[in-house]
């Protein structure tokens, strides 16, 4: 482990341009976005979590895929992006975000895209002192200290960052830049251990993960979905903020003489989003919502291995302009 | 990535978000967190209706009509043209042979020149805009009660309201995050009441439904009144220090028994009374209204009667209470504020009083016609009659969103010319001679106003699309060639303009406006903006008791035309479409238009759910796809207003309001038939 | 690097004929002739097809791996997509990404008769799988198949109809609920057949696809004579976009119809995890 104090934060991120292009959260006024490294906007005392994750440093909102000239001809070009990349600031519930996105992307058929973006990028993650009103990231084991998945991983002593270090890639950023790190002393890494035991106690939400995986199976005719549903006005914000909902939408769009197809976040939580020709598969609100609750704590455990498509973070919660705390449902399911 | 903090441009929610731009796109979106209404909140227009911003469909040039096409021409072409044309109307005809119609959808900043290049540089009053269509009623209901024709209080009140009243507005789908209070205050057990001939989401989610008539809201309120002052429960200290006219209102309530109200409005008595005495109870009681109340030939007087039963339990004037109007466009609000109106110039100071006619003609060094201008939909009949020659329109789509489109279709045909500024070939484009290219809310600066009085930064975020201009530069360059020069370094010079002479304006200025905006009055730099009006005593002193009967719609089901046809709207599309059509994520969830028939009276017609129907009115007839629903009443159908080749506007009729002059679009009839 | 699964290869259309109303089969050719020799599906899996500039759809392959150097699909013009490659013309560039899908189990039914019973345009992918076996009929017993449509105007396949009625051991019955005068078939729906023919259940295997609605009733059918749910393979019908488990709309259970489907035994699909 090592120690990187303070001061030497900015010195350290600019000195890793121009190799890599840095991005971290910041400050726009009031609000935390992640951006591209500004000092002067550097958002490092944030309690909690930015209302985006990360996700969209490998998965865009809005991404071409290729143009193709539509002059007869029809040549293809497609458009990977392979810009080497450090993020640093990254919460432990989205590392795992990461790792679980890592998962499906890079799987079965392997999503170039995806691919490109990922394998250019370092991650440096910070773990959290204190957790905001929504997190429940100590339920799902995820945080709120990270254990996995990352390069690097910051943990704020005071004035000092503790560093530990996660890969080779993460190694040879902090040899690179050796004169501006200490060793740690075990001092150091108690402290860290007494930081993350503090952090536990500020947790407000709470989910029984045991129960929930116990009894999601026999939880599909459960009064919760219609009952909270029926407040859903379909604005997809559960969807677009969520660290590990991946699902998207392709679109051919047209620009000037060429077409672009372009991949596009998309909702499971829209009712266009199961249409077909002759029926909807998932045609009211009660079952598209048991199917995002489900696709997390049930059929992506069961597909990949037991690794729960929640990272607990809680953005879901504070972005619904309606209310449907997902927390909530899953006491709901828990008590069964 | 860019990112740029700006205000939503679809309804009067106000939300703020941050445009993320790529190589000169917008690309993604990021909700403000500490934005005081939004709070990292969006509706999926806010999220992902702005994908028409890079449409290949976009206008970038100057169109002129030749023949019955378009052919691409310069700005100065068309600068040209116009001036030709609208100087050759103006000398023949006079200045009032022109009109003007701005746009909501626009900034203040462009809302006020298009009224000042009306007035100064053509020389008319004739100039108005689509709340012609929605809250005309509202400004005129609520100036005549408590001098003041905006929304009382604060969007944010109404999570700690302790009762919400809410009539005629469908509000978790029409103004998300304004249901998002309602369901605030529902979880912390406030009790809402909702009125309204469909049966909404909030409807099935609220402590007292009353699925009354369309049309019958004076009867339903006046009922409500009756049993209030029945039980006592008015609140007579109000009534005695703050309002005028409580005699006149209690006589005429009189009338109104449970009985009589529930024989009108065919809501159960009890419901009546019940839903009066919660509201009357509380003295942190709110009402939200909407188009339900506004637009109809009664719209007028069912907004005075809300005002009224806010004044009778001293509802109104204290935080967490008030008349609660939701103005539906972003900036329909601020397009009232700042005179696009034909009686007013900004600041709703009236054209016919000398001394601030006097003020704007010196400020604007010209002189400035006394007499007040037509209306919307007044321009069209004078159009159609002949008196009315030219006009020049921004930002607005009559072709779809008037009432009685084949009429409305017929007077643009007949003017001798028609400008229109959009940034999308609408149907009122095509039937346009010139077409200027606008731009929208990503590529100009500017301010929008909501629905609370706020008024917000718009920033530009990304360039103008090809040739295309910022519409205030339209305006000051058309108004500069044809003789009347204005000349503004950028829309803040235009605000700095307003606030000289706008009173409820006066302390507004971009640098002021930085922290998430004020809301007016803002009288001067100093003043911090005003949450909630009419504390301590009204705009116009004492609240104005105005009773007023129950007068049936104008056109009522007859044999030939057995239903009622209701219009309105859904979450997804915004208006005539123009901006959400192009989007995959938005027309996905509704691809077409539809009808709204109640499941008995579907099996009776013998049209299935889905099966195409045909709605037929006196004006019109349309064929689209039935729904069947529980959610509406027998004899009473819905149709959303946005699919132009579904025109539910085919079908409506230009019955107006006599002193707003807003349209009944809630009440016509009409006949269904297999289609 | 691997191939981008998202790119589609170009191909020619080289023939256009109309299969029935409302209905046109393709003959398609990669253009590139490597990707021509190397090519290889299995009867019951689907390409991404693009129309350059309206988008793409998931469409089955109705010609068998049989034929070399060539694809067909059979389409009806429902969406934006299909709707667009109906104005297309013979020599008309598409793409095609895929195959994609698992395909129907071949070698698994060997020695089993086969009871094929198609609705409407479902015919399609069942084609491919029975021009397959009959390429290798010997290794089959009894071959079945049952078609119906609802109108006879969009009766399809009728020149492979004729071939497969005259091949030993092998039956065609063909029904339309609301035929036109110059039917000579049976009249009802694909169900009513099911009674006039003589198998032996046990040792029958039965592929099922056709509209949900006719594959619902069959289902029934099925099963009420006796088939188990094993023996009962059949399409499942979602909305399919990258064909490659990624894009989350055919998401059932932990399945991907994708890359799971589209084919299940009736077995499979009650253990999908979802309601169907």
């Amino acid at each position: 482990m090592k120690i990187l104090s303070k001061s030497n934060l900015v010195p350290f991120l600019e000195g890793l341009g121009p190799e890599f292009e840095v991005n971290a959260p910041l400050y726009e006024g009031q609000d935390v976005l992640f951006g591209d490294l500004d000092s002067s906007k550097l958002a490092t005392d944030f309690i909690g979590k930015p209302r985006l994750s990360p996700k969209e440093y490998f998965f865009p909102q809005r991404e071409r895929l290729f143009t193709f000239k539509n002059n007869g001809g029809v040549e293809i070009e497609a458009h990977l992006n392979e810009t080497k990349r450090v993020i640093w600031g990254i919460r432990p519930c989205d590392l795992y975000g990461l790792k679980f996105l890592d998962m499906v992307y890079l799987s079965d058929y392997v999503d170039p895209y995806y691919q490109a973006r990922r394998s250019n990028t370092i991650l440096l993650g910070l773990n959290c002192n204190k957790a905001e009103e929504s997190c429940f990231c100590s339920s799902m084991g995820t945080g709120p200290f990270a254990k996995e998945a990352f390069d690097l991983l910051f943990t704020d002593l005071g004035d000092v960052f503790l560093v530990e270090i996660g890969s080779k890639a993460g190694e040879k950023l902090i040899e690179k830049q050796a004169n501006l790190f200490t060793n740690a002393t075990s001092k150091d890494e108690k402290q860290a251990g007494i930081l993350e035991e503090k952090s536990k106690k500020t947790f407000k939400t709470s989910v029984d993960l045991g129960k929930v995986e116990a009894k999601i199976a026999g939880a599909s005719s459960s009064p919760v979905w219609a009952e909270e549903a029926a407040k859903c006005i379909l604005c997809g914000g559960c969807n677009w903020v969520c660290p590990t909902c991946y699902c998207f939408n392709i679109e051919d769009v047209m620009s000037g003489d060429k077409t672009q197809r372009v991949r596009y976040w998309d909702s499971c939580q829209l009712g266009g989003f199961t249409q077909m020709a002759a029926m909807n598969s998932r045609a009211t609100q009660a079952e598209r919502l048991r199917q995002r609750i489900y696709h997390k704590f049930s059929y992506n455990p069961d597909k990949y291995g037991g690794e729960i498509g929640c990272t607990g973070c809680g953005r879901c919660i504070d972005v619904c302009p309606t209310g449907i705390n997902i927390a909530y449902i899953l006491r709901r399911v828990a008590n069964g | 990535m860019k990112r740029v903090l700006t205000t939503c441009e679809f309804c009067g929610c106000g939300c703020n978000f941050y445009l993320g731009v790529e190589d000169g796109k917008v690309v993604a979106i990021y909700p403000s967190v500490s934005h005081p209404i939004s709070q990292g909140r969006l509706c999926i227009k806010g999220w992902q209706g702005h994908e028409y911003i890079h449409s290949p469909e976009r206008l970038t040039t100057p169109l002129i009509k030749k023949g019955n096409r378009f052919r691409e021409a310069s700005w100065n072409e068309a600068y040209v043209m116009i001036d030709d044309r609208l100087n050759e109307t103006k000398t023949r005809y006079g200045s009032d042979s022109i009109a003007v119609l701005s746009s909501a959808k626009c900034t203040n900043e462009e809302n006020y020149l298009m009224q000042k290049f009306a007035r100064a540089c053509l020389g008319t009053n004739n100039v108005d805009h689509c709340a012609r269509l929605c809250h005309a009623s509202t400004v005129v209901g609520l100036a005549t009660t408590f001098g003041s024709g905006a929304m009382t209080n604060s969007i944010t009140e109404i999570a700690g309201a302790e009762v919400i009243f809410i009539i005629g507005s469908n509000t978790t789908e029409q103004h998300p995050l304004i249901g998002d209070q309602v369901l605030r205050a529902i979880e912390k057990g406030a009790k809402v009441i909702v009125a309204d001939p469909r049966e909404t989401q909030l409807a099935k989610l609220c402590s007292l439904y009353m699925m009354h008539k369309p049309g019958s809201d004076v009867a339903l309120l006046n009922g409500m009144m009756n049993a209030i002052i029945a039980e006592g429960l008015e609140d007579k200290e109000f009534i005695a220090e703050r309002t005028e006219g409580f005699e006149s209102l209690k006589e005429t309530v009189a009338d109104y028994t449970p009985e009589k109200s529930s024989a009108i409005t065919g809501v159960p008595e009890e419901k009546i009374i019940e839903a009066a005495r919660i509201y009357a109870r509380s003295k942190k009681s709110i009402i939200i209204y909407s188009m339900g109340i506004t637009q109809h030939t009664t719209g007028v007087d069912n907004v005075m009667t809300t005002a009224n039963l806010a004044m009778l339990t001293g509802n109104v004037g204290k935080e967490f209470t008030g008349v609660d109007p939701l103005r539906g466009q972003n900036n329909v609000q601020g397009a009232c504020d700042v005179g696009a109106l034909p009686n007013v110039f900004s600041g709703y100071q009236a054209v016919t009083d000398e001394k601030l006619r006097n003020k704007f003609e010196k400020a604007w060094k010209v002189n400035l016609p006394p007499q007040p201008g037509l209306t919307l939909v007044e321009m069209l009949n004078s159009a159609l009659e002949g008196s009315l020659r030219a006009m020049y329109i921004m930002g607005e789509n009559p072709m779809v969103s008037d009432p009685d489109i084949n009429h409305v279709e017929k007077s643009l045909n007949a003017l001798d010319f028609l400008v229109v500024q959009d940034i999308f070939l609408t149907e009122t484009a095509t039937l346009a001679d010139v077409v200027l290219p606008g731009v929208s809310f990503a590529e100009k600066d500017g301010t929008f106003t909501s629905t609370e009085r706020r008024i917000q930064r718009v920033r530009k975020a990304i360039e103008p699309l090809g040739d295309s201009k910022p519409d205030w530069k339209i305006i000051t360059e058309l108004s500069s060639r044809l003789g009347y020069r204005m000349d503004y370094n950028s829309p803040a010079g235009i605000m700095d303009e307003i606030a000289k002479l706008t009173p409820i304006y006066g302390g507004v200025s971009y640098s002021r406006l930085e922290n998430f905006g004020l809301q007016w009055p803002c009288p001067s730099l100093d003043h911090p903006g005003t949450p909630y009006l009419h504390k301590g005593s009204f705009t116009r002193g004492l609240g104005k008791f105005s009773p007023v009967g129950y007068k049936p719609p104008a056109e009522l089901p007859s044999h030939d035309y057995p239903f009622i046809l209701t219009t309105g709207r859904v979450g997804f599309h915004y208006h005539t479409g123009t901006m959400t059509r192009k989007d995959w994520a938005l027309e996905r969830e509704y691809p077409r238009g539809y009808v709204e028939v109640n499941s008995q009276d579907a099996k009776q017609l013998g049209i299935r759910n889905g099966q195409t129907a045909k709605v037929i009115s006196r004006r019109g007839e349309i064929s689209l796809s039935l729904k069947s629903v529980d959610t509406i009443a027998k004899g009473v159908v819905f149709i959303p207003f946005h699919f132009a080749e579904a025109a539910a506007n085919k079908l409506t009729a230009a019955n107006l309001d006599p002193v707003a002059k807003i349209p009944e679009y809630k009440v016509c009839a009409v006949r269904l038939e297999k289609g | 690097m691997d191939k981008n699964i998202y790119t589609p290869d170009l191909a020619i259309i080289r023939e256009v004929c109309d299969e029935a109303a409302g209905i046109k089969t393709f003959v398609l050719e990669f253009k590139e002739p490597e990707i021509r020799k190397s090519f290889d599906y299995r009867p019951g899996q689907f390409v991404e097809l693009t129309v350059f500039g309206v988008g793409e759809a998931p469409i089955s392959i109705t010609s068998s791996p049989v034929n070399k150097g060539y694809l067909e699909i059979t389409v009806a013009a429902v969406g934006k997509v299909t709707r667009a490659l109906h104005l297309k013309k013979e020599e008309d560039i598409v793409g095609i990404r895929g195959p994609y899908g698992n395909g129907f189990p071949f070698d698994e039914v060997k020695g089993k008769n086969i009871l094929f019973v198609g609705g409407g345009i479902g015919l399609a992918p069942l084609r491919s799988l029975i021009n397959q076996m009959f390429a290798q009929r010997g290794d089959f017993a009894k071959i079945d198949i049952l078609y119906g449509v609802r109108e006879s105007r969009f009766l399809c396949f009728v020149d492979d109809i004729e071939g497969w009625g005259k091949v030993q051991n092998s039956e065609v019955l063909l029904t339309a609920d609301a035929p036109d005068a110059s039917w000579r078939g049976n009249v009802g729906v694909v169900g009513s057949l099911l009674p006039k023919i003589d198998i032996d259940i046990k040792n029958t295997v039965a592929f099922i696809c056709g509209p949900p609605i006719m594959i619902h009733f069959v289902l029934l059918d099925l099963l009420k004579m006796g088939f188990e749910e094993e023996q009962i393979i059949t399409t499942m019908e979602r909305r399919m976009e990258c064909g490659v488990g990624k894009c989350g709309h055919c998401n059932i259970g932990k399945s991907y119809v994708c890359l799971d489907g589209p084919v299940f035994s009736y077995h499979q699909l009650r253990e999908l995890g979802e309601d169907i």
